[in-house]
């Protein structure tokens, strides 16, 4: 009798001031935590493939460049529109930095970078260019596609939303 | 009690009154999100649309439009000063291409930096098929310039933001 009620209060516990107001800040501190600093969300397309599949759900951590500066491979979320709609890319090169494509291989300041997150064929090819202040240069880790079609380039870093948590 | 029923009668009047001036006479950020849903509403195509139709709408989206508008849009090559004419005109003829087109707007952010001017950050959806029957879903972050002319707010200036730049 004692665990029956045990369990009902559990599952329709009574309606106090204390309950209401647990209630309340567990809300809050969801809706905070949720909407502002760990931001849920899923993965269209297949830009980021096979690092990330499409259809995948993941969450934005905000706070990951509070104290430091996207770096050179890190995946990072750019804002792309509002503030919902993010694109997951990879960081290649940082500002002042030269990117380029050639056969495929990308080049930073005219030395090969190895991509081991790379693992569908590439034939790209684009001419050096600079990236410039307070702005880095993201790519998607599917580069299977011709480059046309492929969402990529320079971003300012303040459109630079977080990282994905995994 | 012939005064508490004097009060009441007051208060339910200044209520019907504050009621009637908030829907009569909308303020300007109300307006201004009401040529955004009827942009949206006449750009729409239904796959059962008729001529008629679609000559009205391409005459009432030109009246949302400046005399003269400045369109910013990369990926279409499209840049420049165009007429409202010129914009209905393109406008028709870009419908033409889908039986199927549906344009919404969220995340209206607007501010006023000078009397009868209205800066507008959103983002645009566009979702349709294409009468060769490819599916069509485009998300955009777009910057509006509406001016007040004559008491009516008018598109003067849609840029595209570019935030990838290759």
């Amino acid at each position: 009798m004692a665990v029956n009620n045990k369990i009902r209060q559990f599952f329709f516990p009574s309606l106090t001031p204390k309950f209401l107001i647990r209630v309340s800040l567990v809300a809050l501190f969801a809706y905070l935590f949720f909407g502002y600093l760990c931001i849920p969300f899923t993965i269209q397309g297949i830009s980021m493939e096979p690092t990330y599949h499409h259809g995948g759900v993941n969450f934005c951590w905000r706070l990951r460049y509070l104290f430091s500066e996207p770096k050179g491979h890190d995946v990072v979320a750019v804002r792309f529109a509002g503030s919902k709609v993010m694109l997951l890319k990879r960081v290649v090169a940082q500002e002042g930095e030269q990117v380029e494509f050639r056969d495929g291989k990308l080049f930073v300041d005219g030395k090969e970078i190895e991509e081991p997150y790379v693992r569908y064929p590439c034939t790209w090819n684009l001419s050096p260019r600079q990236v410039e202040k307070d702005c880095i240069y993201v790519v998607g880790d599917n580069r299977s596609m011709p480059n046309e079609n492929h969402y990529f380039g320079q971003a300012s870093k303040s459109r630079i939303m977080g990282v994905p948590l995994w | 009690m012939v005064k508490i029923k004097y009060l009441l009668i007051g208060v339910l009047i200044v209520i019907i009154g504050i009621l009637a001036a908030v829907i009569f006479f909308p303020n300007e950020e109300k307006r201004v999100k009401k040529q955004f849903n009827l942009l949206s509403e006449w750009v729409s195509k239904s796959p059962e649309e008729n001529t008629f139709t679609l000559l009205q709408r391409m005459k009432n989206i030109g009246t949302l439009f400046d005399e003269h508008c400045e369109l910013k849009v990369p990926d279409q090559s499209l840049s420049g000063s165009y007429t409202r004419e010129e914009i209905s005109t393109y406008e028709g003829s870009a419908r033409s291409h889908f039986s199927q087109l549906d344009l919404k707007f969220y995340d209206l952010h607007i501010v006023f930096p000078e009397m009868e001017v209205a800066k507008v950050t959103l983002t645009s959806r566009l979702t349709g098929k294409s009468t060769a029957g490819e599916q069509v879903d485009e998300t955009r972050e777009l910057e509006c310039v509406l001016r007040k002319i004559e008491n009516k707010w008018l598109f003067s200036q849609i840029e595209v933001v570019e935030v990838l730049k290759k």
